[in-house]
């Protein structure tokens, strides 16, 4: 039995009812439905906001991150006055501001194989709005375990990709991407940004597909994805089939069971930069000064993009991008002592991999890049 | 001939350019191609044994190539290569 709808709830839904498509039945089954949404970030916040506006009866928020500055250039759902608040609480409120008609279930914690499965077994429809690889195929295999449409979308920069994963009618993104990227290949957001707008377009989609399964109206892009491109405007769709090969949903599947999926990715489960190359190879901004002061010479590596050092940047340093690095190695003196060093240390600690492979001794990563620089040292320079 | 998207990610390394027409009658003939034109795409296409990494997914005029004849998928005048990466942001 599909709950009834108020009068009130009629008059707020009203431009759905008169869609012959949706209906006052179809808009009973929304009120009737539930969805997971796991982030709350960028692609979350539309998802969060359109379903909440739609009226579907139920919703889950899984993050377990507060909201910082650098979020509020494409996190719609938070604001200014949430900064420093739950993320999940932050997004509720917000959502029952324009919807309290609506149930709002919060989970302030990390989406992880020992919960997953119980935080997604009571929704119909998975919304992968997450921001790193062993979350997005924790969320994948969770839905196929559970027989679930994962509504997936990912972004970076300009370039945007929309599908329905969903085993029972089609293929899931293991089949599709049997294996992660190696760690350090593809970088986050927080690396290398994103236009704030595209997760608006991406994650606006999956609300439009998440809506359409729950309705059961139109075609769902199950078997196809959408690549966007926001420089071009281009949106090309391709045919994906069933993976035969699929560890998780083809016919000789031998993984049964959630598995360790920061262990499978080689990345921790968020895109956080730590800034760190392990304790033995970093040295924190306040040494680093103060061996500068002693040796003004000592030598800085900037493995930053050059576009980066009209943001901050440190005197002396030379630069030379991460990806040019390895063909550039000719340029650097091994048997000088050295401090690399990027934004926030992750690039760094994996130039110093490379200089360290390619026989470099006297080197140290600057843990926590330059931002820590100019939060530790030189409060002159910006934050980013 | 036929022409092959990259990801935006790449573009920095061919030049600026997000579509490029390559003379080719294959997937693996394209591929060459392009190695030979832009070496610096090699390290994040191949892995060390010479195999497309498996974060990639090549798509002919919207067909993923898995399903056709993998590399071997002949190319003809006019046909649209898709190079797609795997992408976590959200």
């Amino acid at each position: 039995m599909l709950p009834e709808l108020s009068h009130e709830e009629i008059l707020r839904y009203s431009r759905h009812l008169l869609i012959p498509e949706v209906g006052l039945d179809g808009q009973r089954k929304l009120k009737n439905s539930s969805v997971l949404v796991i982030g709350t970030g960028g692609l979350g916040s539309p998802v969060a906001l359109y379903l909440a506006a739609a009226g579907v009866g139920r919703i889950g928020l899984v993050d377990y991150d507060v909201v910082d500055a650098t979020n509020l250039q494409r996190q719609v759902i938070h604001g200014a006055s949430t900064v420093g608040q739950l993320k999940v609480e932050s997004a509720r409120a917000k959502m029952l501001d324009l919807n309290a008609d609506i149930q709002v279930d919060v989970y302030n914690e990390p989406f992880t194989s020992e919960n997953a499965m119980r935080i997604a077994r009571d929704y119909d429809v998975l919304i992968d709005g997450t921001d790193n690889f062993p979350t997005r195929y924790l969320s994948n295999d969770v839905a196929v375990f559970l027989g679930k449409p994962n509504v997936y979308g990912s972004i970076f920069r300009f370039d945007g990709q929309v599908s329905v994963f969903d085993a029972r009618r089609g293929p899931c993104y293991r089949c599709l991407f049997p294996e992660p990227p190696p760690p350090g290949l593809v970088p986050t957001c927080a690396e290398g940004g994103v236009l704030g707008v595209l997760p608006g377009t991406i994650g606006t989609l999956q609300a439009t597909e998440a809506l359409k399964l729950l309705l059961g109206v139109g075609d769902p892009l199950i078997g196809k994805l959408l690549l966007y491109n926001a420089l071009d405007m281009s949106f090309d769709f391709v045919t994906l089939k069933k993976n035969p090969k699929c560890r998780v949903c083809g016919p000789n599947a031998d993984i049964h069971e959630l598995i360790d999926y920061e262990e499978f990715c080689g990345v921790p489960g968020h895109d956080h930069e730590d800034g760190s190359a392990g304790a033995d190879w970093d040295i924190e901004a306040p040494k680093l000064a103060a061996a500068l002061s002693l040796d003004p010479s000592l030598f800085l590596l900037d493995v930053r993009e050059p576009h980066e050092l009209q943001i901050s940047a440190l005197p002396r340093a030379l630069n030379i991008p991460l990806g040019q690095l390895a063909s550039r190695l000719s340029e650097l003196d091994s048997a000088r002592e050295m401090v690399v060093f990027c934004k926030a240390g992750t690039r760094s600690a994996r130039a110093l991999e490379l200089l360290v492979s390619a026989g470099f001794k006297k080197v140290k990563n600057l843990k926590g890049g330059i931002n820590a620089w100019a939060r530790d040292v030189d409060p002159t320079l910006p934050i980013y | 001939m036929p022409s092959v998207r990259l990801p935006n990610l790449m573009k920095y390394y061919v030049d600026n350019q997000r579509e490029i027409a390559v003379p080719a009658a294959s997937v693996a003939e394209l591929m060459d191609n392009l190695l030979a034109q832009y070496p610096a795409l090699r390290p994040h296409l191949f892995d060390a044994q010479g195999s497309l990494r498996r974060h990639f997914n090549i798509f002919v005029n919207g067909a993923n190539i898995r399903d056709l004849n993998g590399m071997d998928t002949p190319l003809a005048e006019g046909d649209k290569v898709l190079l797609m990466a795997s992408a976590a942001g959200g």
